[in-house]
């Protein structure tokens, strides 16, 4: 009870903080350069300077939080991508060179692509075609929530349920995988999946895009449901039908939200490691950079000179989604 | 569109939505069933036919010799086999060799002479003419059809793990304050970033969306070095709930800021320019204005953020420490799977348990994924 | 001021939970046979009371309540304030804590290859000669404990850093008794007895093995305790000693010799249940319960002696299933008995009074008495008194460790990690998917060479 009560407490405490900050910066702002009451040159002044203040007070926390969370530790990961395995002396290149001379990593690379090439397309258009589609039933909200349960199940409890799915037990013994129980039903031979070379990668894909649906779904359900009913209603006074609606004034309207969907994903699958540990722990052909990289951070001690440059590789495969970013951000500014 | 048209469409639709969700729910059901079967029957049956009368082979032990009793001058051992269970036997054996050797009601002679019966109800005897002896009792193979049997068990054993209510409050205590603060921090820079001209915001929004990819594992050693000297400074434990917080927050952020733009970006710019005129600051214009109208996208940011919090286990434990009073739900379950980590029972239970929370959070912010919130400002502002 | 009080109001959140009451599971003094004299001495010489002990350690569950009744009685006779914690990933923790300078007082680790890595970044205190006098003193085979429990420090120099504590018997083979009964079959006592048991079973046209070496992301880890006890059978413990070592390079006929050896049990489609094909992707956990089904799957199972953890509810050692020694060869008997084991070990992480206490209470006999008077725990400790073994069982498996003339320690721990719980649990995965023994070891050679 004590505990709860300190509990609730501190969560009271702490989110009112964050509020009065962006309150009270603010009041201090409009309180030393006042624009309302003021007449001509000094208001204008005074509008000025707050306009060129105001987004940097509105970034501060946001910034602060993105350079000791994440700009720091990038910076350190680079510095130690130059270090031995014990972060200790300078080595220059010669993780890198490691690298790329390494059987695994390549393999790595070739998976990841596979992965960037599947999981964001498939997600994102599952998400889509769902989101869309379970607007329009009234049972849409029950669909909704079942379709986002993957999401929220813990990534041990998804382990054990893709265990019996894709379990394997010798032909003719009774299966307790689902998929080789279908494939005996239909008169097929049982197969152990995650254990075959190259089509095991899809057969781990399934499950993040499993998973990931219900997340491309949701995003993209509150984008399509922010397109204004007008666009909609006049077009079903032109006469178009339920696919033109979709695909000529819908999905345009959301053009933005699907790529920021599929930015995310891709993003994630550079980052997937959990599902590939928990599955084959990278065996069978199957390893992918993020849990190359795990491997070499933490197993035995570390490696932490490796395991940080196969973290910048990561970093690094990420930059033409940023520089397509930056265009559009650009692009956005232009019309605005 | 007409009632003519419309209707075999929207049978499609229903159709299409039945199917995925059917193909979507198919695992999670069978983690769901699992979790209320028995444990030694995970590892044998698929989980599909739980649902389904079986015919199931097992094996039973007879009471011991102590317990025969002496009749008509001979010596019986009696019982039933199924021990309570509904099921019908069809065949029984006392081999592991041929463990279907006989029909139910046929009479079977063990290796030491004595008489074996087994009826299809279960009840069996086993009559001797001498005295038996041994401390063991018979085994007895036998084939039965089962109905499918559930047991609450293995909920039962997660809920009354020791310290579990404790740290459902750590969990909670962890998960709303990092969902809440990054929600807060993100959609002012997400303004900032939308509508306020400013040098280098496109840049910005480029290095956010880089921070994206920042491997987590990555940041937990230069992080907790720099709690552990922020702690000393300050005469302060290293690991508290304030410094999981802001873990959570600054890990949270560039996802939060990065949906939040996009869907202000795409709020209509009249709606701004009008207030503007009006005399309203970016601060009154912010709180007033764009944030009721980003309701849908901070409800599904918070969905996630939530979520990610609630089932995080590994920066709770490098951040807040593995002590019994900051012990986070996650880790008190994986802890309950013990050193080698089997206990498929256990991990199905307490999937469903830890996922009773976001879906409430899910069901409570989905309300707010309405349609017509924001042509109804529009109309109205 | 508002910083002061959030932090406060943290802090208040934290106190908050209670400490563990500490319950004695056996009273001082009752139990005669219990040397409850090493208990007072100890309660005695020190007095920790204000202090606080935190303990890292790998046990969890089960496991985790049967520590905190041995360390019950640290507490009662010291007064620390002792926290225990342990967590999935402990491997990985306790590397993110002790390089970032936050580590607990004392860890419990179960895989030398690590305690080696933490030793060379100077994150451990060694322990000092008169620990390593008591080890050669009191353990039987003092000199391989020592041996086991000496790494290179930072500055390269062997030091004492660990403290042997739990030791786990690995060359066990399960069994069904009265499934043998049934079908006829004897407990072999060599291992040209186990292998002409594994031909008969399998020309009764049943499966005479259960293997499984799925374990998740651990997957392979069984197989190489099999080519490890496999090794100790072929070979003499020195050339384990230099194979461990890699100072003979992992391609040498000696151990591709142990992989085939291994490979002939479980490469043979006849031989295990499922099929070879079944081996690398049926759980660890899951091989087992064919011992018990109705009829057996499989006659025989290879495992260390916490695997009943995973036999059926309600299973008796000793009655439903038993064990045996996994024997040696007729044919080589110089080799002797030789016992393949792991187990745990304490090390200082930070040197505080309580820390340096606890590691003088592991050589109490008690401190080994009320873990060997519940369940899974054997010591090599000569001055405990082995009647309080908490079972027959248990009492058989510590006779066994009593019995080998050579013990050693699982070889994969010992490796670096890469090829230890990396290259070498991969190869042998590869190698039962039919990859042959002279790709497997070149291959886990070749993963190795790239670490030195």
């Amino acid at each position: 009870m004590q505990q709860l009560l300190a509990a609730i407490l501190t969560m009271i405490v702490g989110v009112l903080a964050c509020a009065a900050y962006f309150w009270s910066t603010n009041f201090i702002l409009d309180w030393i350069f006042p624009s309302k009451g003021l007449s001509g040159k000094a208001a204008s002044r005074n509008l000025r300077i707050t306009n060129a203040i105001r987004p940097w007070l509105f970034l501060a926390p946001a910034l602060f939080a993105l350079t000791i969370y994440l700009i720091y530790p990038v910076y350190q990961s680079v510095l130690l991508s130059f270090y031995d395995r014990a972060g200790v002396n300078f080595v220059g290149w010669s993780n890198y060179f490691w690298m790329v001379n390494d059987g695994e990593f390549r393999q790595s690379i070739f998976n990841n692509f596979l992965w960037l090439l599947v999981v964001p397309a498939l997600s994102t258009f599952f998400g889509l075609i769902i989101a869309a589609l379970t607007d329009r039933i009234w049972w849409g909200n029950i669909a909704k929530t079942l379709i986002f349960m993957p999401m929220a199940i813990s990534f041990v409890g998804a382990a054990v349920i893709w265990k019996f799915i894709y379990d394997y037990r010798a032909e003719g013994a009774e299966q307790i995988g689902l998929l080789n129980a279908i494939v005996v039903a239909l008169g097929g031979v049982p197969q152990a999946w995650i254990t075959l070379p190259f089509w095991n990668n899809f057969f781990l894909m399934v499950i993040l895009i499993w998973i990931q649906t219900g997340f491309a779904m949701v995003i993209l359900s509150a984008a399509l449901r922010g397109i204004p009913e007008e666009t909609i209603e006049a077009a079903v006074i032109d006469g178009a039908n339920g696919w033109q609606i979709f695909f000529k004034i819908m999905v345009p309207q959301i053009w933005g939200t699907i790529a920021v969907v599929w930015t995310t994903i891709t993003i994630l699958v550079l980052k997937v490691f959990d599902i590939v540990l928990a599955m084959t722990n990278g065996q069978w052909q199957s390893q992918v950079l993020a849990n190359l990289m795990f491997d070499w951070m933490f197993r035995g001690g570390g490696d932490f000179g490796r395991g940080a440059s196969i973290a910048v590789v990561i970093m690094i495969l990420v930059v033409p989604i940023m520089i397509w970013n930056i265009r559009n951000a650009a692009k956005e500014m232009r019309s605005h | 569109m007409n009632p003519a048209t419309r209707s075999p469409l929207m049978w499609a639709v229903h159709l299409s939505v039945l199917l995925i969700v059917a193909l979507w729910t198919m695992p999670t059901a069978g983690l769901l069933i699992s979790s209320l079967r028995d444990k030694d029957q995970l590892a044998v049956s698929g989980w599909w036919t739980a649902l389904a009368t079986s015919s199931r082979n097992a094996v039973a032990r007879a009471p011991s010799p102590d317990s025969q009793v002496e009749r008509d001058g001979k010596f019986v051992i009696s019982g039933n086999i199924l021990d309570g269970q509904a099921g019908q036997i069809s065949a029984f054996g006392f081999s592991s060799r041929e463990p279907a050797a006989f029909k139910a009601g046929e009479t079977a002679e063990l290796s030491g002479g004595e008489k074996l019966t087994v009826q299809a109800d279960g009840s069996f005897e086993i009559v001797s003419d001498t005295r038996m002896e041994g401390s063991r009792g018979q085994r007895i193979f036998f084939t039965a059809a089962a109905p499918p049997r559930f047991t609450l068990d293995n909920y039962r054993e997660v809920l009354r793990a020791e310290g579990i209510g404790a740290s459902f409050i750590n969990s909670l205590t962890v998960a709303v304050p990092s969902t809440v603060i990054p929600i807060l921090v993100a959609a002012f820079a997400a303004y900032a970033l939308a509508w306020m001209p400013f040098p280098g915001r496109a840049i910005l929004i480029a290095v956010v969306v880089g921070l994206l990819v920042v491997p987590l594992q990555m940041s937990l050693i230069p992080l907790l070095k720099l709690y552990n000297g922020v702690g000393a400074f300050f005469g302060v434990p290293a690991k508290t709930y304030m410094g999981i917080w802001l873990a959570h927050t600054g890990f949270g952020l560039p996802l939060a800021i990065y949906l939040l733009r996009n869907y202000m970006a795409g709020l209509p710019r009249e709606i701004m320019e009008s207030a503007r005129v009006d005399g309203a600051s970016d601060f009154d214009i912010f709180v007033k204005i764009i944030l009721p109208l980003s309701f849908p996208a901070l409800a599904s940011f918070a969905i996630f953020q939530f979520l990610w919090t609630w089932n995080d286990l590994l920066v709770a434990i490098v951040f807040l420490g593995t002590g019994q009073d900051q012990l986070v739900l996650t880790g008190r379950l994986v802890n309950l799977l013990g050193s080698r980590g089997g206990n498929w029972e256990i991990l199905t239970a307490s999937a469903f348990i830890t996922i009773v929370v976001p879906l409430i959070v899910f069901f409570a912010l989905q309300r707010y994924l309405v349609r017509g919130l924001l042509a109804g400002s529009v109309k109205g502002g | 001021m508002k910083r002061s009080f959030l932090m406060g109001v943290a802090a208040l959140a934290l106190v908050v939970g209670t400490a563990d009451a500490a319950e004695l599971k056996f009273k001082p003094g009752e139990d005669s046979k219990f040397n409850w004299a090493s208990f007072e001495e100890f309660k005695k010489g020190h007095d920790l009371k204000g202090q606080t002990l935190t303990i890292f350690g790998p046990w969890r569950g089960e496991d985790e309540a049967l520590f905190k009744s041995v360390y019950a009685y640290f507490v009662e006779a010291t007064g620390v304030d002792l926290k225990y914690s342990s967590s999935e990933n402990y491997e990985q923790q306790i590397v993110i804590d002790t390089q970032a300078g936050s580590p607990p007082d004392v860890a419990i680790l179960p895989q030398p290859g690590l305690i080696a890595d933490l030793a060379s970044k100077g994150h451990l205190t060694p322990l000092g000669d008169e620990t390593k006098q008591w080890l050669l003193d009191n353990y039987a085979a003092g000199q391989s404990w020592v041996d086991l429990s000496t790494y290179n420090g930072k500055d390269g120099k062997p030091a004492l850093y660990a403290f042997p504590y739990k030791i786990d018997v690995k060359s066990l083979v399960w069994y069904v008794p009265e499934n043998f009964e049934d079908a006829g079959y004897e407990v072999p006592k060599t291992m040209e007895e186990l292998k002409a048991l594994t031909d008969k079973i399998a020309a009764d046209g049943e499966k005479p093995w259960c293997i499984g070496l799925g374990s998740g992301g651990a997957t392979g880890w069984p197989a190489t305790d099999w080519v490890e006890d496999l090794m100790l059978r072929t070979q003499p413990a020195d050339v384990y000693d230099k194979w461990v070592k890699n100072e003979i390079p992992f391609t040498d006929p000696a151990v591709t010799g142990a992989l085939d050896e291994f490979g002939w049990f479980a490469r043979n489609d006849k031989f295990v249940d499922g099929g070879a094909a079944a081996v690398a992707s049926t759980d660890f956990r899951d091989s087992p319960k064919g011992l018990f089904a109705s009829p057996p799957k499989c006659y025989l199972h290879h495992q260390a002696s916490f695997i009943p953890s995973f036999f059926p509810e309600g299973t008796v050692i000793g009655e439903d299933a038993d064990f045996f020694y996994m024997p040696p060869y007729e044919s080589k008997k110089e080799l002797g008995n030789p016992v393949l084991g792991a187990g745990t070990l304490a090390m200082i992480t930070k040197d505080t009074p309580a820390a340096r206490a606890f590691i003088e209470f592991l050589k109490t006999p008690i401190a080994h008495e009320v873990w060997m008077a519940q369940t899974s725990f054997l010591t090599p400790y000569k001055s405990v008194n082995v009647e309080t073994y908490g079972n027959p069982p248990l009492k058989k498996q510590g006779e066994i460790l009593l019995n080998a003339t050579t013990f050693r320690f699982d070889g994969s721990d010992l490796m670096p990690g890469k090829i230890g719980a990396g290259a070498f649990w991969t190869g042998m995965v590869d190698f039962v998917g039919g990859k042959s023994s002279a790709d497997v070891a070149s291959g886990v050679q070749k993963a190795w060479d790239a670490i030195k």
